[in-house]
């Protein structure tokens, strides 16, 4: 289910700017480092670069190569962690650790493969070298900050919408209508539906409980499911 | 709610987290969220032979939803305690 990481090259201006974001669900720039190096996976260190931290994904995109970048959502993100140790790497950086969606054994042994055939979706690990070292704690914060923007999206909400007969979810939902009266007239605690299986009736007085507010309802609605559909 | 109030109590005690790809950190508990995120510090990987790399972080911060088991410390397990509020978050009240 997790992307894990993966390419993106979209900048602003002629192609050389900041990263397009989805500031229409309301995505926001967190911040912007200058001078990061990215080491992915086992790979060596690429050309410095910018990385820009939004509040949904971290994204670093290469000085050199336009058409170079990458991303990954925080949602993809197990671990982030400081890395000061040059046992464990030489130089002082962000560790992170990516959820795949794979089986981690079959990303290991592929180190000897050029990176260019490297499938990005099943990189586990990724590292974020400043040439600033003194930056590491405050990116870190900004990590955990951005971390906790993103919980799990919950996912059983929607079986739940063809059951609920609240006021605002029959103004929110008039295009399910159809599809539910089988359920409401079913319901024995209701007289309406129980009475003589009058589905024309059903709706009618469906209807009647619709407020004024029905069209903001469904254009919210339409908002939400496109934010759904592009993530 | 329960596990957030109780592993709030835990803060500054030794904890070891397993995630849901074997990974096992030990480290200090720093802080917790609503969303069950834990912070570490003074990190050490438990298994080092198999994940070399990770051999000391000092902070660590592990998205809840990736977290299989948190190792209590014995120290921090009060059961009696536990008992009663379970018993009534269950009870919802």
């Amino acid at each position: 289910m997790a992307p894990g990481l993966r390419q993106f090259t979209e900048r602003r201006g002629d192609g050389a700017g900041q990263p397009v974001i989805d500031t229409d669900n309301g995505e926001e720039l967190m911040l912007m480092f200058r001078e990061v190096s990215i080491v992915i996976g086992n790979g060596s260190p690429e050309s410095p670069g910018t990385l820009y931290i939004s509040t949904k994904k971290v994204l670093w995109l290469s000085d050199v190569d336009r058409t170079k970048g990458y991303a990954v959502d925080f949602l993809s993100i197990s671990l982030h962690a400081v890395s000061r140790d040059p046992e464990a790497y030489p130089s002082p950086c962000i560790y992170t650790q990516i959820e795949t969606g794979e089986d981690e054994d079959e990303s290991e042994g592929s180190d000897s493969e050029c990176s260019d055939a490297l499938d990005l979706s099943k990189v586990t690990e990724m590292r974020l070298v400043p040439s600033d070292p003194s930056q590491l704690d405050t990116l870190f914060q900004v990590f955990c900050e951005c971390a906790e923007l993103n919980p799990e999206p919950v996912e059983d909400n929607e079986e739940e919408h063809n059951w609920i007969f609240s006021a605002d979810q029959l103004a929110d939902e008039t295009a399910e209508v159809e599809d539910s009266e089988w359920n409401f007239s079913q319901n024995p605690t209701s007289s309406i539906g129980h009475s003589n299986g009058d589905h024309d009736l059903v709706r009618t007085v469906l209807e009647l409980q619709i407020n004024d507010h029905r069209f903001e309802d469904a254009e919210e609605m339409e908002h939400e499911h496109e934010s759904k559909g592009r993530h | 709610m329960l596990f957030f109030s109780y592993f709030k109590d835990l803060v500054g005690k030794e904890v070891t987290v397993e995630l849901k790809n074997d990974l096992a950190i030990r480290g200090t508990l720093h802080s917790v969220d609503q969303y069950l995120n834990i912070k570490l510090e003074n990190t050490r990987v438990v298994d080092q032979d198999k994940y070399p790399h990770m051999l000391s972080v000092r902070n660590c911060f592990i998205r809840g939803s990736v977290v299989r088991y948190v190792q209590l410390p014995p120290e921090g397990v009060d059961v009696d305690l536990l008992h009663d509020a379970t018993r009534r978050e269950a009870r919802g009240g």
